[in-house]
């Protein structure tokens, strides 16, 4: 039945015939007859208006540049992907990983220089920074919609620009907090703690119980300090900016009390490491230092697959909540089509072969639960149901009720240039360093206001 | 003050060459006169010195050798490897191409170098030997560009290489790195220049050589020293870069060693620290073989040409 | 090479009346030789250094051209931006303290070098290590060496009994900037000490047995004998070292990248942070730029007394 009872659909339904529409539709008919098309696997969703499908050219060679993922056989299935698509096209596609720190400095030469790699990947907000280098993808996006449902709302907030798509989603990584079941039991805490204040009581016992603090990084790390302070500033109703993205209300009483927790957390034995970067927190949890973190995915899956000493007794478990609700942040990756690509539509077409459910299965089935998918239909996947403990890291990206949550930095306001500078210049984390280390929450709070309101009212 | 000129400079194998040894005779700051005095003041200093410049090799040699597990185990002393793993270094050789990255990084040092100690050889000439108009803003503008900080430079050179189309390319390094090595080495040789006595050149002039015959022919040979020193100080710039290299050399196997390390060795929040310190030590070595080799010269050069300067 | 024998029949006459001195002659070949220099400077260094200069008096984020705003990013740095200013003055004490120690740590070892010990030759060339390894790879090691779980530094100083839970070195403002000096010192005073080896040995034995003869100590000898014979040395190698560490980017960047909270931050490093990271290029290019100008007249007027010695 297949393919040719979709391709039939597709031309009895296309409502305008352009020229461009048919060509594609050929094109898709050519590629759905080929014995290895990719795309003709695509089954299912709504064949509504149908968004034209970017067909790739034999004989093109695209690069795709993103960071080294924490799972190598997350990239090596990616690589393997990039290599079918490529020989079932007859063309080439290479991908390029380098480490976090250095896709920024690579990307801002390729955005300066006006060439670079077909595909960068976008960390966090910078489709809103690099705007005009990006492509429009509302086709393609539009197509996997059509497919795989509605894009979870922070994927969007960062992939839309100016109600455009600049980029197409791509995956989140959860944050969640890993912690030690054996510690915690010791300390007489059988569950992890549901609100920030629990935390801290919980803190308290599991540190006099076994000597072993939570503790987490509130230093310039690039993930984990996002992850960690935004939520609890968010938590207590703190915000950086208002909803007009704007007006600095960074100055709060709600600010204050977000503050007065973390500095009443460091006095009941959790520990906030200034100068922790990323792999820091890892490495204290699998020497055995601290019973608890925040983090991605990471020490939980390095414990099973490689140090397995605490595997057993580590279980994860979604972010508390505060006196206004419950926040989270991930990290958050889409692709960007760059506008000096000489192979758009190549670029494009492997983009929405990468996104073909079968394909992006497989990716997360290699990731073993570090990355979770950015749309509807790629929500309840396999790898969600086969290790319960990674749950967690679902459960802070779609909640109970099978609704999208989450946040990005900078929320309320929409992501802009400006919250992407204040979250690399750490305004967050840096205030909550400065009250946790000197008590002085109107210092911090002032310095972080000063700070602001140079971003936001800069020239 | 006056160094030895002419050709006593560089008699090879004369005693008095490169780092001399010390005076046998008394004089110039003997320290210890008795044996405990000698090791109170001399040898307990120097051990001093050497642990301190040299723990940190020792710490990236353990660590080179030390299993993760081993690395994150705090119950033992982290100053032994109790199970050296050679895994480190397989991994370094077999998964990454650490073997190309030294061949690149080598080949864009050598032909920099050469490139740079051409041109501040004729410059420094020209503005040590030669008046005219000009030359001295020239010299101090030559010096002031190290100011500018490559943090600046690099992106709208990054656009540069682009339009000439040298992205991956080794030469996108090999013509960028001259512009903070030529500074150092024409000022360096500026000042051994200075301090060839002109009569050579003039006896030759006077015979009929020209400007040039004689700055190839007299000043360059006795120079050599001066040379060899910019030369080696100019390697371990390169050798040392990391800014340009991480934006213009992208393929994996263009890259350089300090980039291609970090970018491979580095993933999310991983570390692979082992790999990290083996990279580090061998990717030390080619360039302490060179040193262990010239050592004498380098610094012999850099101190005759800074005292004439 | 026609233009090269242009001045060699006009040369035979200057020396035979040796006061006349030919500007207008020397000009060409001058500039021939300086050619290759220039253009290479030109192309890459002159070039991205004006576009850097137009970048920071404009509003330029990356991929946008900005609009001219004259001084104004400059304005803005020194009147709103905290860590700018704390990033000044964290450059000029890490030039200062960083200088000071390598200075006097050189001197020392220059000293100590200069007398007979067995394996010499080994010392001095093990000495050189710091200067040779990759600055982001050594730093790296380092950073591990300070690592707030794992620093082996602070496992010793515990075990040893000196401090009982170490130094916290990356943690608090002071210890951070602290532990850049430290690495900085001991990848750079290597170079400072053999370098004032050689100043030393050039040093004629007679001046020192004149002095002995008269009754000097030896700390008398170094101050009137040694220090004002390796001044050239000195001179140069402080005039290099301090340029080069006003600008250090590599080092602060893998080692603190400004923790903690933004407090270690050097000029170098904020710029890019504010250039790359933030995508303000206006602004980075302002920050890398702001002490170029007093700085280039400091190296004029020092490289100026120096010529006049001569």
């Amino acid at each position: 039945m297949g393919e040719g009872a979709i391709v039939g659909k597709r031309t009895q339904r296309r409502r305008r015939l352009t020229r461009r529409a048919f060509l594609q539709s050929a094109g898709a008919a050519t590629a759905a007859a080929a014995a290895g098309s990719v795309l003709a696997a695509f089954a299912g969703g709504t064949p509504a208006a149908a968004a034209a499908v970017p067909k790739p050219r034999a004989g093109a060679r695209i690069r795709l540049l993103q960071w080294n993922s924490f799972v190598r056989a997350a990239d090596n299935e990616l690589r393997r992907q990039a290599k079918e698509f490529g020989d079932a096209n007859g063309l080439v596609v290479e991908i390029e990983t380098v480490s976090g720190d250095q896709l920024q400095p690579r990307t801002v030469a390729a955005v300066a220089a006006g060439d670079g790699p077909d595909i960068i990947q976008m960390q966090y907000g910078w489709p809103h920074l690099y705007t005009s280098s990006t492509v429009n993808v509302d086709n393609e996006v539009a197509y996997l919609m059509q497919r795989l449902g509605k894009v979870h709302p922070v994927n969007e907030a960062y992939c839309k620009v100016g109600g455009h798509w600049r980029a197409i989603p791509y995956t989140q990584v959860p944050n969640a907090w890993s912690y030690r079941t054996d510690l915690f039991q010791k300390a007489g805490v059988t569950s992890f703690p549901k609100t920030w204040d629990e935390l801290i009581v919980a803190g308290k016992k599991v540190a006099d119980a076994t000597g072993k603090p939570i503790a987490q990084t509130v230093g310039h790390a690039y993930g984990d300090s996002l992850t960690m302070w935004n939520p609890v500033l968010w938590g207590f109703g703190g915000q950086e900016v208002d909803k007009d993205g704007k007006t600095v209300v960074i100055n709060s009483s709600e600010t204050e009390a977000a503050l007065r927790w973390a500095i009443r957390a460091q006095q009941n034995g959790i520990k906030w490491f200034p100068e922790w970067l990323d792999p820091d927190n890892n490495q204290a949890y699998h020497a055995d230092r601290i019973s608890a973190t925040l983090n991605g995915p990471s020490i939980y899956i390095r414990e099973v697959i490689e140090f397995k000493h605490f595997d057993q007794v580590t279980n994860n478990a979604p972010m508390p909540s505060g006196p206004k609700g419950s926040f989270t942040l991930n990290l958050i990756m889409n692709h960007a089509v760059m506008s000096w690509s000489k192979e758009q539509e190549t670029a494009k077409a492997f983009l929405l072969s990468l996104m073909e459910k079968g394909n992006y299965s497989k990716w997360l089935k290699a990731a073993r639960g570090y990355n979770h998918g950015p749309f509807e239909g790629l929500y309840d996947d396999p790898v969600w149901h086969y290790d319960l403990k990674l749950r967690a890291y679902r459960n802070v990206v779609i909640d109970s009720q099978g609704r999208p949550i989450g946040e990005w930095p900078g929320w309320p306001a929409a992501p802009s240039k400006q919250t992407s500078q204040s979250q690399t210049q750490f305004v967050v984390a840096d205030m909550f360093a400065k009250a946790v280390a000197t008590g002085d929450t109107k210092a911090a709070m002032n310095d972080a206001e000063a700070k602001l309101k140079a971003i936001f009212g800069a020239p | 003050m006056a160094i030895q000129s002419g050709p006593a400079l560089f008699a090879p194998g004369a005693p008095g060459r490169g780092i001399r040894g010390p005076s046998r005779r008394r004089g110039r700051h003997e320290i210890g006169d008795s044996p405990l005095g000698r090791w109170v003041r001399l040898y307990i200093p120097v051990l001093l010195f050497l642990f301190v410049t040299l723990f940190p090799f020792y710490w990236m040699l353990i660590t080179s050798f030390k299993s993760p597990s081993e690395l994150l185990d705090f119950n033992q002393s982290p100053l032994f490897v109790i199970k050296p793993t050679f895994e480190h270094y397989r991994h370094l050789f077999t998964e990454t191409h650490f073997g190309r990255w030294t061949l690149n990084t080598t080949v864009v040092a050598v032909v920099s170098t050469l490139i740079s100690l051409v041109c501040s050889i004729l410059a420094g000439y020209s503005l040590a030997r030669l008046r005219y108009r000009g030359a001295d803003t020239i010299g101090w503008g030559i010096f002031v560009t190290y100011l500018v900080p490559p943090t600046l430079l690099f992106l709208p050179l990054a656009f540069l290489i682009r339009r000439l189309h040298l992205f991956n390319n080794l030469w996108s390094l090999i013509l960028t790195y001259p512009t903070f090595l030529i500074p150092f080495s024409t000022w360096l040789l500026i000042g051994y220049f200075k301090g060839i006595p002109r009569e050579l050149e003039e006896s030759a002039l006077v015979d009929g050589a020209t400007r040039v015959q004689t700055m190839i022919r007299i000043v360059v040979p006795l120079a050599l020293p001066g040379i060899l020193s910019a030369g080696i100080f100019a390697f371990t710039l390169c050798w040392n870069e990391f800014l340009y290299s991480l934006i213009f050399m992208n393929d994996t196997i263009a890259k350089t060693i300090s980039v291609g390390v970090t970018s491979e060795l580095i993933r999310g929040d991983d570390f692979f620290w082992g790999e990290l310190m083996a990279a580090s030590l061998l990717g030390s070595l080619p360039v302490a073989l060179l040193y262990s080799f010239f050592v004498d010269r380098f610094v012999a050069g850099l101190t005759a040409g800074a005292v004439k300067g | 090479m026609s233009t090269a024998t242009q001045p060699a029949p006009a040369e035979r006459a200057a020396f035979r009346r040796p006061r006349i001195r030919f500007f207008g002659q020397e000009a060409p070949l001058g500039y021939l030789l300086l050619a290759p220099t220039l253009c290479m400077l030109l192309a890459f260094l002159a070039y991205p250094f004006v576009v850097g200069l137009w970048l920071s008096v404009t509003d330029s984020e990356v991929g946008a051209i900005g609009r001219f705003v004259g001084l104004g990013n400059y304005r803005h740095e020194f009147l709103h931006d905290r860590v700018f200013l704390s990033s000044i003055s964290n450059t000029f004490v890490y030039t200062a303290a960083t200088t000071v120690f390598k200075l006097v740590l050189g001197l020392v070892m220059a000293v100590l070098l200069n007398q007979a010990f067995p394996l010499q030759r080994f010392v001095r060339a093990a000495l050189l290590l710091p200067f040779i390894v990759p600055t982001v790879l050594s730093t790296l090691a380092w950073r591990w060496m300070f690592d707030p779980t794992f620093s082996v530094i602070n496992w010793v100083l515990a075990r040893s009994g000196l401090a009982a839970h170490g130094v916290n070195w990356l943690g608090t403002p002071q210890t951070a900037m602290a532990s850049l000096i430290i690495v900085n010192v001991w990848r750079g005073a290597p170079f400072y000490g053999i370098s004032f080896l050689a100043g030393l040995q050039v040093i004629p034995i007679e001046l020192y047995e004149a002095a002995r003869v008269d009754g000097g100590t030896r700390w008398q000898q170094f101050l009137r004998i040694t220090l004002p014979m390796l001044r050239p040395v000195l001179l140069v190698v402080l005039l290099l070292s301090t340029i080069l560490t006003f600008a250090d980017f590599q080092l602060p960047f893998v080692l603190t990248n400004g923790a903690p909270y933004s407090s270690s931050h050097l000029l170098a490093t904020w710029a890019y942070a504010q250039a790359i990271q933030g995508g303000a290029m206006g602004i980075g290019a302002a920050i890398s730029l702001v002490l170029f100008p007093v700085l280039s007249i400091v190296i004029a007027g020092v490289l100026i007394a120096l010529q006049r010695q001569d």
